[in-house]
């Protein structure tokens, strides 16, 4: 029983980075209704970058965050620049297989700054653990959820309570509709992007702190367990990316917990396939 | 030939198979990020006939084909009706599964002195029927690049009868088709069996001219490049997917001296094109007036 609840308690704080993830990949396809494979590799540049702050100036966290973050913007604004504006006309699948053609850009140039293939990343060590009754609340995955829960919040009172993030939710249900509303559907669509990627940075951010290092497959992994935290809440809802980033925590670390290692990635996707061949709305897709 | 040229050629073989596969999706309007599992389930199937039952070359590759084909038919059980982002995020966790399943795959039978067949983690090493038949790497090779010209002639013709006209109209559009009495489900099942049948084809030969075949092979990054090479090649005829991997494989060779800057200059030049013809070099378009080129030139 405490080992469930521990596990339980585990997933949720690793589930909410992952819904941070979900809500990256939904802001963007629910506004653009285009997929960003390259999403999870302009994270990777930007904690490569954070990482390389960190060792040239050893305890100056601010400067780790916001190199991270900013370096993950310039990245999604390449991508938004590259793969989406000047595709905008083109089928939504064109704009897939460009951001593809960036993902392996950006693989590469994390390659040609790495002194090693694993990075370090700092973590603010100062942390104590916290012991509640017989759960452990490690300090790397309290930072990680609270960080996570504050970045929601504040995204949640951005997208339902200004002007702003009414528009942008204008556009996610019908980008005609809130073109006739006078909504500017284009800055609309990179103001999302934008939003996407600093709250992919800032998920990075709490990501790396707690692995404590970082390799080039961080972007593969990345791009996965946001697509499936999306695709699990159903594709274009906000509020569902949060519920499917900790509904695949939680899956992650019971099995995990119960089974072993090699079961968790297993779990994970086999919890998408199924929810894909069960959900009446995947059947009622349009074509890509 | 350089024993060099002879196994880029045979890699752009066998690439052509996942590619082509890929393609057969695409015209479904199906974006597939997984037809790298049917690749290695074929691989698999047909390193275990000719390995550890001893099936001439030729039967091993058909038994690799037919059982990605199978499994193709069972998955489009299941994932036939579902479109859009869904089936892409659904082929890409089936390909995963695949990957982590064979991980833990083990099927070792003893063969002369040794234990041979899948093991876990490890692979699947020592298939060999290639070199105990005495076939040459060099006719291996144009065995490859004639099956790659039947498999383009076959979906060609295909392409162009009512069969593909009704592959056409799915993928265009499903409910105008259903309308028109094209069986839409029927026509995604069948079109997932041949195009996992086709990757299983190319695993089959890779395995035999590699020896060895690994969970690892099952990377999503050999499912989206495959889809990635009709964009590249262009949509409009089954030469696209084709072309696009003789580029891709060529294009990275040849820019060896680029070391280190190599997939910043590919990916900046895929990315271009996609902007200048978002349908591939050889979209519908320019097919169209190829074959009345061609055709005036006849007259």
């Amino acid at each position: 029983m405490v080992d469930f609840l521990q596990a339980l308690v585990d997933g949720v704080m690793l589930g909410a980075t992952y819904s941070l993830l979900g809500l990256g990949f939904t802001l963007i396809f629910g506004v653009l209704r285009r997929l960003n494979l390259a999403f999870g590799p302009t994270i990777l540049v930007g904690i490569y970058a954070g990482s390389h702050v960190g060792l040239a100036w050893p305890g100056a966290l601010w400067a780790v965050v916001a190199a991270t973050v900013v370096a993950a913007i310039l990245c999604g604004i390449y991508v938004e620049r590259c793969s989406f504006r000047a595709l905008a006309r083109q089928a939504p699948v064109v704009s897939m297989i460009s951001t593809f053609a960036v993902w392996m850009q950006l693989q590469e140039l994390v390659s040609l700054f790495e002194a090693s293939r694993t990075m370090p990343y700092p973590s603010p060590a100062w942390l104590p653990a916290l012991t509640v009754g017989p759960i452990l609340l490690r300090s790397d995955a309290l930072l990680m959820w609270s960080g996570a829960t504050a970045i929601m919040l504040a995204l949640f009172v951005l997208l339902y309570r200004t002007r702003f993030g009414t528009a942008v939710r204008a556009v996610a249900d019908s980008s005609e509709a809130a073109a006739l509303m006078g909504v500017n559907v284009s800055i609309i669509g990179a103001a999302a992007f934008l939003l996407a990627s600093t709250v992919g940075g800032l998920a990075g951010v709490l990501i790396a702190q707690s692995q404590q290092q970082v390799t080039p497959y961080f972007g593969l992994w990345a791009t996965v367990k946001g697509l499936t935290a999306m695709l699990l809440g159903g594709a274009g809802s906000l509020p569902g990316a949060v519920a499917g980033g900790v509904i695949l925590g939680v899956v992650e670390t019971q099995t995990l917990w119960h089974f072993g290692g090699q079961w968790r990635d297993l779990a994970s996707f086999a919890l998408l396939f199924l929810v894909i061949a069960l959900s009446p709305r995947a059947r009622s897709e349009p074509t890509l | 030939m350089s024993d060099y040229a002879v196994s880029l050629l045979v890699r752009i073989g066998v690439e052509a198979f996942v590619a082509l596969s890929a393609y057969l999706l695409l015209v479904i309007g199906r974006v597939s990020f997984g037809q790298q599992a049917f690749f290695v389930i074929g691989g698999y199937a047909a390193g275990i006939a000719t390995a550890l039952y001893g099936a001439p070359l030729a039967v091993g590759i058909m038994v690799g084909a037919v059982a990605a084909g199978v499994a193709g038919a069972l998955l489009s059980a299941v994932m036939a009706p579902v479109g859009g982002i869904y089936f892409a995020a659904g082929s890409l966790a089936f390909g995963e599964l695949v990957r982590v399943a064979l991980l833990s795959f083990h099927y070792q039978v003893p063969v002369g002195a040794d234990l041979t067949g899948p093991a876990g983690a490890d692979g699947f090493r020592g298939v060999r029927a290639l070199f105990t038949g005495g076939v040459s790497a060099t006719a291996f090779m144009l065995a490859v690049a004639g099956l790659v010209a039947l498999t383009f002639l076959a979906i060609a013709l295909l392409l162009r009868s009512r069969w593909g006209e009704a592959m056409r109209m799915v993928g265009e559009d499903e409910t105008a088709s259903a309308s028109l009495g094209v069986r839409v489900r029927r026509v995604a099942a069948l079109t997932m069996a041949g195009a996992g049948a086709l990757a299983g084809l190319g695993g089959g030969l890779f395995v035999h001219y590699a020896t060895y075949m690994e969970p690892g092979h099952s990377d999503v990054m050999l499912g989206v490049h495959s889809l990635a090479y009709a964009f590249i090649g262009g949509l409009g005829t089954p030469l696209g997917p084709i072309i696009g991997v003789a580029l891709d494989i060529g294009l990275l060779e040849s820019f060896r001296f680029l070391a280190g800057y190599r997939m910043i200059v590919f990916g900046g030049l895929v990315m271009g094109l996609l902007v200048v013809r978002p349908r591939g070099l050889l979209d519908e378009v320019a097919v169209h007036r190829l074959s009345r080129l061609v055709a005036w030139g006849r007259r």
